[in-house]
């Protein structure tokens, strides 16, 4: 009896942008707040109950559309499952052996940064360079995707995931130090 | 959840008038209410002229209980009769209140659900029940103020209340009478209070140190939409604590080793006025002698009371910090001050460094919250269709599941926006299962034990298959009052299994139906009546909005045949309303409903296009090319 919202339609197109890496941060904001400014429970709140049932569904399908897009990790996992490339795709595939060693690296500096001298300085560098990484991991994601290069495409993908993680880690670190 | 959403019986006969719609701040210490009259919003006096109600409910005359300043002044007589700082203890377990009621004398007892009840001369009373006083309290202000019944009402609580909490606010409304627009997040509404009459744009802390709890929120305002971007705070540290500070000093300096409970009020009125005092003094001398004769008099110095609410002041810096984190900011154009804590000189001192601002005060930091809350409710009552002003909130902290071995899977994650759905596939690890078990709960550590224990859903009728190959998709939902709601269903075969949700912590479907009729029985009494004036309210409303919705896209949406069929039906309502067949009424009413389902859906989808064709056609165009 309920319908629910048009699921079929792609979050790009919900937002009338075309399907892309590369996105204009600020406009995708400005038409997410104008898509709330109508569908929010907020504006509904003398509607029937159906009606608010429906705001809510809309409004929660927006809300998931917008985080999904803003960020570029979720932005590529996205493109990728639109592409057809299941989850299964992803954790199959081979990451080579330099990647890894780089980040068995990375991981070993993070956890030692609590026993130096001056760990906040240390936090920062390392911060800078997984966001330098990342960074790199964002330009050959976009270049493969652009290009149809599937394999590449995933195999950046799948890089850009263990770096956020580490960049999580890296960042509750922080949060840490800084609390004392 | 859908369990607890008992509506409150109808109480504006008329449409087409400009509502009576109130905001009330129901504090720990303090409670107000607000509402917008003349297109300005100003706090509600009684009749002696005060705004500020103690959140103070005096319970030692069985049915009488007495709220507000009277029942403060029989707080010394009956110390474990009247109850303070309730709000401490909403939707708290009785492991959680031991602390808070060790220090507060009270006698505790438990429901069978294992929350708390204070044990009182008028026998068992709960924080909701204690909270519903309040809130009744403050409906009738507001009704003699406003000279008629109250449409609806938006409740502020803290940013940082987890569900629980919130469930208990919304359950002591209903109690009350009140129909609850919406509940809204404190420091969002002092924002409010703050940003509705400038076109401003920009990023707003709001600090906020109530008597109990502390709150500190990011927003961010542009073109009318207010976006919560991150917040934070701690749900036990306020003013409360300063006074707490101060009485343990008192009894140091004095050299006393024990306080009796009516004693501990007595100093705790004392020291709450030296703090006040300390405000503008910079020694302030403190006589104990009605207290203990015996006692020498002592001083205490501004330097004195700033070394020693030192950190619970560094407390909050830590938590306003976090939230900056989580905003992925490093500064903000404005510093909103909320709540009386706030005008201790040290406070302002070490918020307005820590932030470079001087923080904004042009509005009483007692009363902002209340007039945030009720802009935002003649707002939503439907008073300024024009406003364009929106509020994007966030929940507080993450939802999770249990996992194997006691673990949380977060579903959730905090600060995300909300209204949220997120979905999470289930399978059956037996061949021929056919109900599942699901605990969610609510907080940020790893274990289960850590987390607050939300609800357990027992998902039943699964059709029997071999282990694994079920796939059951849960999807939880948070509204816009951030309360949780949870539907399931079975993939392979499309099965709907039905959900029964028993929360952990919060009231029950029956309890809240058992404490509703007894309250209404003390009310009125007339069911039959109130059931009457709810279906009618509830038919006018459908039919208010539905002829509002022809007039504007009747037209474009619908054809000659689907138009005429709602206009029939509505028009058979509306006779059915001049009678009192409150079942034939009902009927009629869902039937309409029902038949105006596929039009909303249409009006849903017209929105949207709306609202992209309106941000800029020209772009738009070129970059999908329609």
């Amino acid at each position: 009896m309920t319908s629910s919202p048009d699921l079929t339609q792609d979050y790009f197109s919900l937002f009338g942008l075309p399907v892309s890496f590369a996105i204009d941060r600020d406009e995708l904001g400005a038409r997410y707040r104008r898509l709330q400014g109508e569908l929010h429970p907020d504006r509904y709140a003398n509607a029937s109950s159906y009606e608010q049932r429906l705001a809510v569904q809309h409004s929660a399908l927006v809300n998931q559309a917008y985080q999904t897009l803003r960020k570029p990790l979720g932005r590529a996992l996205y493109l990728m499952e639109l592409g057809g490339v299941s989850q299964n795709d992803m954790s199959r595939h081979q990451i080579d052996g330099g990647f890894l060693i780089m980040q068995m690296e990375l991981r070993e500096k993070l956890e030692a940064i609590p026993e130096l001298m001056e760990p906040d300085e240390a936090i920062e560098h390392l911060l800078d360079e997984i966001n330098q990484d990342l960074r790199a991991e964002q330009r050959a994601f976009e270049q493969a995707y652009n290009g149809n290069d599937t394999e590449h495409a995933i195999s950046a993908c799948v890089k850009m995931q263990y770096l956020d993680k580490l960049l999580s880690e890296a960042e509750r670190l922080e949060a840490k130090l800084i609390d004392g | 959840m859908a369990l607890l959403q008992i509506a409150e019986p109808g109480q504006s006969p008329l449409p087409h008038q400009v509502k009576r719609a109130v905001g009330i701040d129901l504090g720990t210490t303090n409670s107000l209410v607000a509402s917008v009259r003349g297109g300005r919003a100003a706090v509600l006096a009684d009749e002696e002229g005060a705004v500020m109600l103690p959140s103070v409910v005096n319970f030692s005359e069985p049915e009488r209980p007495v709220v507000g300043a009277p029942a403060l002044r029989l707080a010394s007589q009956h110390p474990a009769d009247t109850l303070v700082s309730v709000k401490r203890f909403m939707g708290r377990g009785r492991e959680d209140a031991l602390e808070e009621a060790r220090r507060s004398h009270y006698c505790l007892s438990e429901d069978a659900q294992g929350l708390v009840r204070f044990t009182t001369a008028s026998g068992d009373v709960s924080p909701v029940e204690a909270s519903a006083e309040i809130l009744r309290s403050l409906r009738a202000r507001a009704e003699s103020t406003l000279a008629g019944d109250i449409d609806g009402a938006v409740i502020t609580v803290p940013a940082y209340f987890d569900e629980a909490q919130r469930q208990a606010t919304k359950d002591a409304a209903t109690l009350a009478g009140i129909n609850v627009l919406r509940l809204l997040n404190e420091p969002t509404a002092a924002a409010v209070a703050y940003g509705l009459d400038s076109a401003d744009q920009g990023v707003i802390a709001v600090y906020d140190l109530g008597g109990g709890t502390f709150d500190i929120s990011i927003l961010r305002l542009r073109a009318g939409v207010f976006e919560v971007l991150a917040t934070g705070g701690d749900t036990a540290l306020g003013g409360d604590d300063f006074d707490n500070v101060i009485v343990d000093w008192l009894q140091r300096s004095s050299g006393k080793d024990s306080i009796e409970p009516g004693q501990h009020r007595a100093l705790k009125a004392l020291a709450r006025r030296t703090k006040e005092a300390l405000s503008s003094e910079s020694s302030v001398a403190v006589d104990l002698s009605s207290i203990w004769p015996d006692a020498p008099g002592v001083t205490l110095s501004r330097d004195q009371f700033e070394a020693l609410i030192q950190p619970l002041v560094k407390r909050t810096l830590r938590a306003c910090r976090r939230c900056l984190r989580d905003a992925e900011l490093d500064q903000v154009d404005n510093v909103v001050m909320v709540g009386g804590s706030t005008r201790v000189p040290l406070v302002r001192e070490v918020v307005s460094e820590f932030f470079a601002r001087e923080p904004l005060l042009n509005i009483d930091p007692d009363q902002v919250v209340a007039i945030g809350a009720a802009i935002q409710a003649d707002i939503l009552v439907g008073n300024r269709p024009q406003s364009d002003v929106l509020l994007l909130d966030v929940i507080p902290l993450s939802l999770g599941l249990e996992t194997m071995g006691g673990l949380v899977e977060k579903i959730i994650p905090r600060n995300t926006t909300i209204p949220v759905a997120r979905a999470q596939e289930f399978t059956t690890y037996k061949d021929g299962q056919t109900a599942l078990a699901v605990h969610i709960v609510q907080g940020e550590r790893e274990l289960v034990t850590d987390c607050r224990s939300l609800a357990r859903f027992e998902l039943r009728g699964i059709p029997p298959m071999t282990a694994g190959a079920a796939k059951i998709l849960v999807t939880f939902q948070v509204d816009a009052d951030g309360l949780l709601s949870v539907t399931a269903k079975e993939q392979a075969t499309g099965v709907e299994a039905s959900v029964s949700v028993k929360p952990s912590f919060g009231l029950s479907d029956s309890d809240i139906t058992a404490m509703l009729q007894s309250s209404f029985q003390h009310a009125q009494g007339d069911k039959q009546a109130r059931h009457l004036a709810e279906q009618r309210l509830a038919g006018w409303q459908l039919i208010e909005g539905l002829r509002a919705a022809l007039a504007k896209d009747g037209a474009a949406l619908l054809d000659a045949e689907e138009r005429q069929l709602l206009e029939d039906a509505t028009a058979a309502l509306a006779a059915l309303l001049e009678g009192t067949d409150a079942q034939e009424i009902k009927a009629q009413t869902e039937s309409l409903g029902r038949l105006s389902e596929a039009f909303a859906a249409r009006r849903m989808d017209k929105s949207i296009h709306e609202a992209l064709a309106g941000v800029a056609v020209d772009t738009l165009a070129e970059k999908v090319g329609e």
